[in-house]
């Protein structure tokens, strides 16, 4: 019998068993060849827009000058330049810092703290410009009066049973007074200069956190003085720029958030931390090296690549004759602004609806059948076509469904009564809350989903009621996954194009949105623009630029959730 | 009956007043209990759709001493002490016949809220499942949902109650999943007593844990029936035989075989198919 060994000790593989091996290994080589693939592609994107955006193209190809007056130089100078300036102090400190644990989480921490305070600062300047730092602050006066006396009254006599719900509600009567009085207060605020309302919202702000938190972990002294050196730093900014005849609020919201948060992280580690401070230069020193490189390539004459991705393409307006000078500023603001308004309307709604599905929801009976439809629609929901969605905006904010306009009497309802129309920033934000519903609904729920159920139970034996369940041990739990769902949502709304088409929104405007009601722009949009315009020279440089800024904004908003997400699971 | 009576409102008054913490039991109440019925349940019938998991179960748990549950797997141990706090409530499928009266009153009359029977009938379950959280906040847990003060005071008596202080007073802080298997069910005890309830229900609470650490748990159960009425379900004939008062032998079917003191049970049971099991030639 050819299945029967041969012996009690031979232990060879028999020709069947080779055979099965054989294809297992073919198996894993597909496999391989899958992984492979996808590596690839991803590489093959960053070379062709990479090369694209940065110029690279002259270089690998050898290719001729594109354009006169941008000759390129030989390119080892310019490689030698920014290899001893700029890698080589980076390689040498990131292997210095690799080698302890205490120096990286100080260097983690540190990178944390100044790119990310610098990136809270241009945005909340940017945003601040774009609407008018006086509408911010009216909202933000009166939400945090509001806000401010519940959790005042809480502090002092404890918290009772509306304690909790008086703060949600707090927020909204703060925002319905605020729109009540807007007329009156902005007309009175109007002829104040923007810097001082930038004062208003970021030194005051600041001052008060920073204060908090230094009388928190040092002693009350510490803390005013704390305010107090945030509230000079940002007069000094303020004086600095003034009579020079300079807009202080750039200056002002400088101070107030990156330089005065940096400044308390730097020495609160320094007195807390023993060991690894070292690690608090990284950021510096990878500024001070591009800072040195780039020094020494203007001083030294020197020609490195022809970048399109300059500081004019993120700061200046959109120019469509001169691809130099062509900037994606508003269409930047404008994403951001119709993302974070998005953010706020599409994931309470989102996570609401996940937690009903999952935690109350029957499961059984003729409500659990109902229950499975819904779920089983919104699952599919989320491969709705983005252009459907675009549609579904455009009868919302452009006819009310088609129903309008509405006779109401004398009176003619139409979405414009209401300052409504399809390519505002706020039709935005609702259309693309609309596609990422679904997502934000599915990912939520497999979130709810992974809690352990000996945890409801242990909860439930403790004579919690659902309700305290739901909020202390399941959402708690929860956050960390539902966190991994929306970071998926926002990459891919901040990259959607073809609703925003369907709404009719601008694909080039030379000015930021004016607020939620004001005409929306997206950096998709100028993106999509850019690839048909006349000149060569927008359809490789400037949209594989502006592709990176968009990319880089998407990693900007998911590396902001991830380190939300990390600090709440090590808490 | 005019002890159980005046002891309702004992209780009623505790309960509503914050952070009352066990009486030192001066009088009556000695490690013998006194004997008083604390729960009774009448001919419960228990269905998981249609299936049956109960049948017919009438006992009564004794105040202040073990009651054990012990037989096969499958024979309804666990859910007949489920009934005892209506955790059976959160299976959707599952239907309940019968009374089970606390004290004199059925816990599953209408006017009886779920959570508030549960705030008095402490759980601990097979698996360790503290929360993710500080060892502090587990044991605080349930006295923050259910409105009572939280003192570090507390915390420390739960824990030294729960054989658990000397070895986490200096970690108060870290995480709970941090403890080893055996800690952590004592963290789950000591959350348990911490709101200090009148029984406490034990589903299997060594079965997932090392000798020492059952050892230990072991004793803390003899402890703690000085001062709680304790049910366990165990499927570890000798644990039952050790650590009880008195003991129910459930079988297959969901069916209560026999309930007396455990010695009787395992010295001298009525019922053959017991002697069969207790002895091991089934189950």
């Amino acid at each position: 019998m050819a299945t029967e060994p041969e012996s009690e000790t031979d232990f060879r593989a028999d020709a069947s068993l080779r055979w099965r091996q054989f294809k297992g290994r073919l198996f894993v080589g597909l496999l391989v060849l899958s992984t492979l693939i996808g590596v690839l592609s991803l590489v093959a994107l960053f070379i062709v827009i990479g090369s694209d955006a940065l110029g690279l193209a002259a270089v690998f190809w050898w290719a001729p000058a594109p354009i006169i007056g941008r000759i390129p130089l030989p390119f080892s100078e310019w490689l030698l330049l920014y290899l001893g300036a700029l890698v080589a102090p980076i390689s040498a400190y990131t292997l210095y810092i690799r080698q302890d644990g205490a120096r990286q989480a100080v260097n983690a921490k540190s990178f944390t703290a100044v790119f990310g305070f610098l990136t809270l600062a241009a945005v909340v300047f940017a945003i601040g410009d774009a609407v008018r730092p006086h509408d911010i602050a009216i909202y933000a006066v009166f939400i945090s009066v509001a806000l401010g006396s519940v959790l005042g009254y809480r502090h002092r006599y404890g918290s009772n049973h509306l304690t909790g719900p008086a703060i949600p509600v707090s927020v909204l009567v703060g925002i319905a007074v605020a729109r009540i009085l807007y007329g009156p207060i902005n007309g009175a605020i109007a002829i104040l200069a923007n810097w001082i309302l930038f004062v208003l919202i970021t030194t005051v702000p600041a001052a008060a956190a920073l204060g908090y938190l230094s009388a928190q972990r040092y002693s009350r002294g510490t803390g005013i003085a704390t305010a107090g050196l945030v509230t000079i730093g940002a007069g000094i900014a303020v004086a600095g720029t003034l009579p020079q005849g300079i807009d202080p609020s750039l200056w002002v919201v400088l101070v107030s958030i990156f330089v005065a948060p940096v400044a308390f992280v730097t020495v609160d580690t320094i007195k807390t931390r023993s060991s690894g401070r070292i690690g608090l230069i990284g950021p510096w020193l990878l500024a001070g090296s591009i800072a040195v490189a780039a020094t020494a390539e203007r001083a030294l004459g020197i020609h490195g690549l022809e970048s399109w991705l300059t500081p004019t393409l993120i700061t200046t307006s959109w120019n469509g004759v001169a691809p130099e000078q062509a900037g994606v500023y508003p269409q930047i603001v404008g994403s951001i602004l119709i993302v974070g308004t998005m953010a706020l309307l599409a994931f309470p709604v989102g996570i609401g609806a996940a937690i009903y599905l999952e935690e109350y929801a029957p499961s059984s009976g003729l409500g659990g059948t109902v229950t499975t439809i819904v779920d089983v629609n919104i699952s599919n929901l989320a491969g709705v076509p983005s252009v459907v969605y675009g549609l579904l905006g455009l009868s919302l904010f452009q006819n009310f469904f088609n129903l309008a306009p509405i006779h109401v009497g004398p009176v003619t309802v139409t979405p414009e009564t209401f300052g409504l129309a399809p390519n505002i920033v706020l039709a935005a934000a609702v259309t693309l809350g609309f596609l990422i519903l679904p997502i934000v609904i599915v990912s939520s729920q497999e979130a709810l989903r992974s809690v352990p159920d000996a945890h409801r139970q242990a909860s439930y034996g403790l004579g919690a009621s659902r309700w305290q369940t739901v909020r202390n041990v399941v959402i708690p739990e929860a956050v960390p996954g539902i966190l991994t769902g929306t970071i998926l949502a926002l990459g891919r709304a901040i990259g959607e194009t073809a609703p925003l088409v369907m709404l009719g929104v601008a694909t080039t405007t030379y000015s930021s949105p004016e607020g939620l009601f004001g005409s929306a722009t997206a950096l998709p949009l100028q993106v999509f623009n850019s690839a048909t315009n006349a000149i060569p020279e927008y359809r490789t440089g400037v949209v594989a630029a502006a592709s990176i800024v968009l990319l880089v904004l998407m990693l900007l908003m998911n590396a902001t959730a991830i380190v939300i997400r990390n600090r709440y699971e090590n808490n | 009956m005019n002890e159980t009576t005046m002891s309702d409102q004992e209780e009623a008054t505790t309960t509503s007043s914050s952070a009352q913490r066990p009486e030192v039991t001066t009088d009556t109440a000695t490690q013998s209990g006194t004997g008083r019925t604390v729960i009774e349940t009448r001919n419960l019938d228990v269905y998981y759709g249609d299936t049956q998991a109960l049948q017919d179960v009438t006992l009564e748990i004794p105040e202040k001493q073990v009651t054990a549950m012990i037989g096969p797997s499958g024979c309804g141990k666990s859910t007949y002490l489920r009934c005892l706090n209506r955790m059976n409530d959160l299976v959707e499928s599952a239907r309940i016949e019968g009374d089970v009266l606390l004290n004199g009153k059925n816990i599953y009359d209408e006017d009886v809220e779920p959570v508030a029977l549960r705030r008095r009938i402490g759980m601990v379950f097979q698996h360790p499942n503290p929360f993710p959280k500080s060892i502090y906040d587990n044991v605080a847990y349930g006295l923050r949902v259910q409105n009572k003060e939280v003192t570090d005071d507390i915390v420390e008596e739960s824990l030294r109650r729960a054989a658990l202080w000397d070895e986490v007073k200096d970690q108060l802080d870290t995480s709970a999943l941090d403890l080893s298997g055996g800690q952590q069910q004592r963290l789950c005890i000591a959350r348990a007593i911490a709101v200090d309830p009148e029984v406490i229900l034990m589903d299997e609470p060594a079965s997932a844990l090392d000798p020492i650490a059952t050892s230990k748990i072991e004793d803390l159960i003899e402890e703690l029936a000085e001062d709680y009425t304790v049910v366990i379900v165990t499927h570890n004939m000798q644990q039952a035989a050790r650590i009880s008062d008195k003991t129910a032998v459930f079988l297959t079917g969901g069916e209560l075989v026999e309930f007396d003191d455990t010695e009787k049970i395992f010295e001298n049971p009525e019922h053959q198919r017991v002697e069969d099991y207790i002895t091991g030639k089934f189950g």
